[in-house]
């Protein structure tokens, strides 16, 4: 497992996954969870500084998980952090399109804690080899 | 009358052979009926909107059916896992009155030795046992947590829908207006929204969507990350 105390953002429109999301990360020993209902206010939160892992949903109002992501990664500051993407779109096309946009990770839903769990452990695996 | 004399003797004598110049004028004014009332809905822009009422009722009927089916699920996880937990939990309260009791009795008597010693070895028991339930209702309420993700996936399916509804409502609407006197025509033109389809509520029967997390992966990984 990587630092408990790792911050997360989760992003979604929904209460309802975004505390199932929080209670997962909680089980898997991660604490330090901040919640944004859609990408504006996410963006927002993510300039504000701190965090260190984004978990974010695709289909929201104001701005999608997806242009959110593109920001991220068109920002100098935060452009590094890593971002899955845990959502209903199950096209093919969306998950090139979020690969291509350079998502570190495509949960779809509905997933398992199990999934979270091991997305998560590969992600921060590949984030540990990049920067040995 | 000639005509339809002539029709009805050949037809009596030799059914095969058809009176062509009768066919030829049936079939033209068939043809012609067709063509009015096509021409007539097209003109109000009705063709579209069949067209649309068409293709979007079923889409409706199959969204609708996805709602319950995942709701169902989701009501059957909770029922499951609160079977489940209950008991556990049953089981933890009598233990515990039970060695309540017992502590209190020996307490209440001087006692010797060997009746201190099995009380204990039963509270260590129980204490173990409450361990194994205790991490096995977590893990129940945990799915119970989670079979409430049915919420998101069912709000998105429903929110097309009433999207969908009301994409109807609105084009009927514009029928009225664009038809009503003194009022010019205009298209409007939906914005593409292909990234954003929500829940997909038959993968298994839908080309190009994945059906199950591995498939994600598997794409993944073909493309290199």
């Amino acid at each position: 497992m990587a630092n408990p105390n790792t911050k997360f953002l989760v992003v979604d429109d929904f209460s309802t996954m975004r505390r199932i999301v929080r209670n997962l990360l909680k089980e898997l020993g991660y604490n330090n969870v901040e919640e944004a209902e859609d990408g504006v206010i996410a963006l927002n939160k993510l300039k504000g500084g701190g965090f260190e892992f984004v978990v974010s949903d695709w289909n929201m109002p104001n701005m999608d998980g997806l242009t959110m992501l593109q920001h991220i990664r068109a920002d100098p500051e935060i452009k590094h952090l890593p971002v899955l993407m845990v959502t209903a779109e199950a096209k093919k096309e969306n998950i090139i399109a979020a690969a291509q946009a350079g998502a570190n990770g495509y949960v779809v839903k509905p997933f398992t804690a199990a999934t979270l769990d091991e997305k998560l452990a590969k992600i921060f695996e590949k984030l540990e080899k990049a920067s040995a | 009358m000639i005509n339809s004399e002539s029709l009805q003797q050949q037809t009596l004598l030799t059914p095969q052979v058809q009176d062509a110049p009768a066919h030829d004028d049936m079939l033209n004014r068939i043809g012609h009926v067709t063509r009015t009332l096509h021409d007539s809905l097209r003109g109000l822009g009705l063709d579209k909107i069949m067209d649309q009422v068409a293709h979007d009722i079923p889409d409706a009927r199959d969204r609708l059916k996805y709602v319950a089916k995942m709701t169902e699920q989701a009501a059957e996880r909770v029922l499951n896992a609160t079977d489940a937990a209950m008991p556990l939990q049953d089981d933890i309260l009598s233990q515990a009155s039970v060695l309540e009791a017992r502590w209190k009795a020996i307490l209440a008597n001087a006692s010797v030795k060997s009746e201190y010693n099995e009380i204990a070895n039963e509270t260590l028991a129980y204490l173990a046992a409450t361990n194994k339930n205790s991490t096995d209702t977590k893990a129940l309420l945990m799915d119970i947590m989670m079979a409430q993700d049915f919420q998101d996936l069912t709000g998105q399916v429903i929110k097309k829908i009433t999207s969908l509804a009301q994409d109807l409502e609105r084009q009927l609407v514009q029928v009225l207006i664009d038809f009503s006197p003194n009022s010019p025509a205009n298209t409007k033109k939906e914005p593409d929204v292909q990234l954003m389809n929500g829940p997909q509520i038959d993968p298994e029967n839908t080309p190009d969507v994945v059906a199950s997390q591995e498939q994600v992966d598997d794409l993944l990984d073909s493309l290199g990350f």
